[in-house]
């Protein structure tokens, strides 16, 4: 009994240590808590499905900044793994069926082997370069979706797929958890060792070089798990839509995500996540005035970007937190000095 | 006492209004989502044919339900599907879900109709489909009845018989050209914008003129976005095509007309082209798309009685003639004569009702298929052919097409460069 309750008071301390005392992580807390305990408030069905498809393009997003972010791999295709997880999914539910808890993973592993593929021949190009090339890859792929459709359901795509569960409840809690534990994945790789070799490479590649680093193996490595994270997207999206068409890979998806990434702010996994839970329902809410939609929308994103170029969210965090100049640990705005080294934070 | 007798004339003058109020209060509007792609002029269609309808509906008092009369409301739906089809799925359920739509009518980009279908379907809601023609949202009702029953097609046809239609114009227009230039054997060159929706009709093209006694020149498929034809339209005519079979929905259409206007190209223009079918072709083409022949559903001909005044009224209301979207109009007027049969609201009993559908409308009389697909064929919609003649767009097919002449139709006229160049020869 007395080890129970130490381990609940050790817990609690870390808690009030690490998380209260920053304000961007008691943010974080609470988005986590409104999202689990939102369908005790409100099941309106249509609330669910803005919410289930906000999480599925945030984890789109969240992918797209691990490799065009943090690695620097400016990717301006990345509806290509999207697309390819989306079709795959619904090809073999549909024409296999192959439930849906192995499909996605599939589909995940298409988006991984095209990562791979396209990874090799882009690894010799840089900025404008290979951002051009990777847009090209979803052109191409759309050119043979049109080519065979009678595998591909040319324009129409494939229709039928499998429900994801059967009510909106559960799409919601499957989404939104899977959501959280792949956004808190893709942080953690960001935050290891192999997130400060990416973070090396989009800085200095020759230095990386210099240093003994393989960056070739890192930089493919960064398409291929930005490629499994989109693919879970993009199986998710299929099954929740039901049907698999051309618009999963045009360039308007590609561009989308890196409008709700830069929007949140690149490099930080949660920034492109907080755009993503920002714009997409923002687009939702600007139905009441359906001529102004595209325009305040569009306005409001370049307004945004003007006075913030960082993002919203770095903007928002740097306003409510300092870090140190010693440590670069972070403490809130209103210390005067550092919370771990007390070094003078002003 | 005379207080007291005021407060009972107060209380019963009370009583009075309130009864009188009654069957206003107890008769909510029937609401109606016009769902579509609001910002362009496809879903303006949508929502100017159902404006119409409402407006007439409205001004009789409404629609009998069980006895008493109820509004139509009309909720305007913005579905975005051109460029998002989340967007679409969305609105969908916002029209569902929040605007609580006792009906929803519209949709136009297959690709989302099919997932707006699937949302309909899922929530039990009758969805009269006015824009996609992809004979699949149909076949969806043979294969699974029970789940897809409450989705009907109003408009266009099945893009089987616009095929039909396409190739029917065609031929019309090669008798024409042999009888009158003694042409013995028609060369048709194919010319479709690059898009997939064209991709079926090259190859039926491909395969079917042969057998209609007609060579193939070539295939040329232009950008759908393209400002200058003239490369192509050269080529057609070193080629020596005598008719030139065209499929453009996108802008292309206008500076193909008008080029081949200019270059008094010696071959007609023959199929589809969705910018001819509006008003304003003939101003972007400053006259040069003379002659050019497309398929239409509206036009100013008698199909049925009510299509010259619904004609004219759209024309003079809205400052165009109607595009086939305008085909919620016919919606809702199916619609309404399904709950006034029934007389109730529910979609399981509406369905019986709406499947024996044998109504006039402007785009002419209108009755379901067994999978839910608007009738076509002779006596039932079909279609027109719709050409410019010197500023006006007339209609010139069906003209004696299996007996069939609406009223107000004028033979088909070939351009006079044509005529004079083989005239010449």
């Amino acid at each position: 009994m007395g080890l129970i309750w130490f381990q609940i008071k050790r817990v609690f301390t870390l808690f009030r240590s690490e998380v209260l005392v920053l304000p961007s992580r008691v943010a974080v807390l609470i988005f986590v808590a409104a999202l689990v305990l939102l369908p005790l408030f409100s099941q309106d069905p249509y609330l669910l499905r803005i919410l289930i498809l906000t999480s599925v393009f945030a984890i789109f997003a969240a992918s797209w900044d691990l490799l065009s972010g943090f690695t620097g791999q400016m990717n301006f295709g990345h509806a290509l793994f999207f697309g390819v997880a989306a079709y795959t999914s619904g090809l073999i539910n549909v024409h296999f069926k192959i439930p849906h808890f192995f499909t996605i993973p599939i589909g995940a592993l298409a988006a991984v082997l095209t990562g791979l593929i396209i990874g090799i021949p882009c690894l010799r190009l840089r900025h404008t370069y290979l951002a051009l090339t990777t847009l090209a890859f979803p052109l191409i792929l759309m050119g043979v979706v049109f080519a065979i459709p009678d595998v591909t359901g040319g324009e129409l795509g494939v229709s039928g797929l499998d429900r994801l569960s059967g009510s909106r409840l559960r799409d919601y809690y499957i989404t939104t958890i899977l959501m959280l534990l792949l956004s808190f994945t893709m942080w953690k790789i960001t935050d290891s060792k192999t997130g400060i070799i990416l973070h090396a490479i989009r800085e200095d590649e020759l230095a990386c070089r210099t240093a003994g680093i393989n960056t070739t193996r890192y930089k493919l490595m960064a398409f291929c798990l930005s490629g499994f994270f989109a693919g879970i997207a993009g199986g998710l999206y299929a099954h929740i839509m039901r049907t698999v068409g051309p618009s999963t890979l045009e360039v308007s998806m590609s561009f989308q995500v890196i409008i709700w990434s830069i929007f949140g702010g690149v490099a930080s996994i949660y920034g492109p996540i907080a755009g993503v839970f920002i714009l997409f329902p923002l687009a939702e809410v600007l139905r009441v005035v359906p001529e102004w939609r595209m325009l305040i929308f569009a306005l409001l994103v370049l307004l945004t970007l003007l006075f913030m170029p960082e993002g919203i969210i770095p903007w928002i965090r740097d306003k409510i937190e300092k870090q140190c100049p010693r440590c670069k640990i972070r403490s809130v705005a209103i210390r005067k000095t550092c919370r771990v080294c007390t070094a003078d934070l002003d | 006492m005379k207080r007291s007798s005021i407060l009972w004339t107060i209380f019963l003058a009370l009583i009075l209004v309130a009864a009188a109020g009654a069957p206003c209060w107890a008769a909510d509007p029937i609401r109606i989502a016009i769902i579509g792609p609001m910002q362009f002029t496809q879903g303006e269609g949508h929502w100017n044919g159902a404006t119409m309808a409402a407006e007439q509906i409205n001004k009789g008092g409404g629609i009998s339900v069980g006895g008493a009369k109820r509004l139509v409301e009309l909720i305007k739906v913005d579905s975005n599907e051109f460029l998002s089809i989340p967007d679409a799925t969305n609105a969908m359920e916002l029209a569902i879900s929040r605007h609580r739509a006792d009906f929803l009518i519209g949709g136009f980009r297959t690709e989302a109709v099919l997932v707006m279908q699937d949302i309909a379907m899922d929530n039990k809601k009758i969805f009269l489909g006015c824009g996609a023609a992809h004979p699949e949202l149909c076949d969806r009702v043979t294969k699974n009845y029970d789940r897809y029953k409450y989705w009907f097609r109003i408009t266009p046809i099945n893009s089987k018989f616009l095929i039909k239609v396409d190739f029917l114009l065609l031929n019309m227009v090669a008798q024409v050209m042999q009888k009158e230039l003694g042409i013995p054997k028609i060369k048709v060159a194919i010319v479709a914008e690059k898009a997939a929706w064209a991709d079926p009709l090259v190859a039926v093209a491909n395969e079917n003129l042969p057998k209609m006694g007609m060579d193939i020149v070539g295939v040329w498929r232009p950008s759908p976005v393209a400002t200058d034809a003239t490369a192509e339209l050269s080529a057609i005519q070193r080629a020596g095509a005598n008719i030139i079979f065209t499929s453009f929905s996108s802008s292309v259409g206008i500076p193909f007309a008008k080029q081949a206007g200019e270059l008094k190209v010696p071959a007609p223009l023959v199929g589809i082209n969705v910018e001819a079918q509006k008003d304003g072709f003939w101003a972007a083409t400053g006259g040069q798309g003379n002659y050019g022949l497309t398929i239409s559903t509206y036009g100013p001909v008698k199909i049925t009685e009510h299509t010259l005044p619904f004609f004219n009224e759209y024309r003079q209301r809205f400052k165009e003639a109607p595009n086939y979207t305008a085909g919620t109009y016919d919606a809702i007027d199916v619609l309404k004569a399904a709950i006034e049969k029934t007389g109730t609201l529910e979609a399981d009993k509406l369905i019986p009702a709406l499947e024996q559908t044998d109504l006039k409308g402007p785009a002419g009389r209108l009755a379901f298929s067994k999978d839910h697909d608007v009738v076509w064929g002779p006596g039932y919609t079909t279609g027109l052919g719709t050409q410019w003649q010197d500023g006006k767009n007339v209609v010139v097919w069906p003209y004696q097409w299996e007996n069939i002449t609406y009223e107000g139709t004028v033979p088909y006229k070939l351009p006079s460069w044509v005529m004079e160049h083989y005239k010449k020869k």
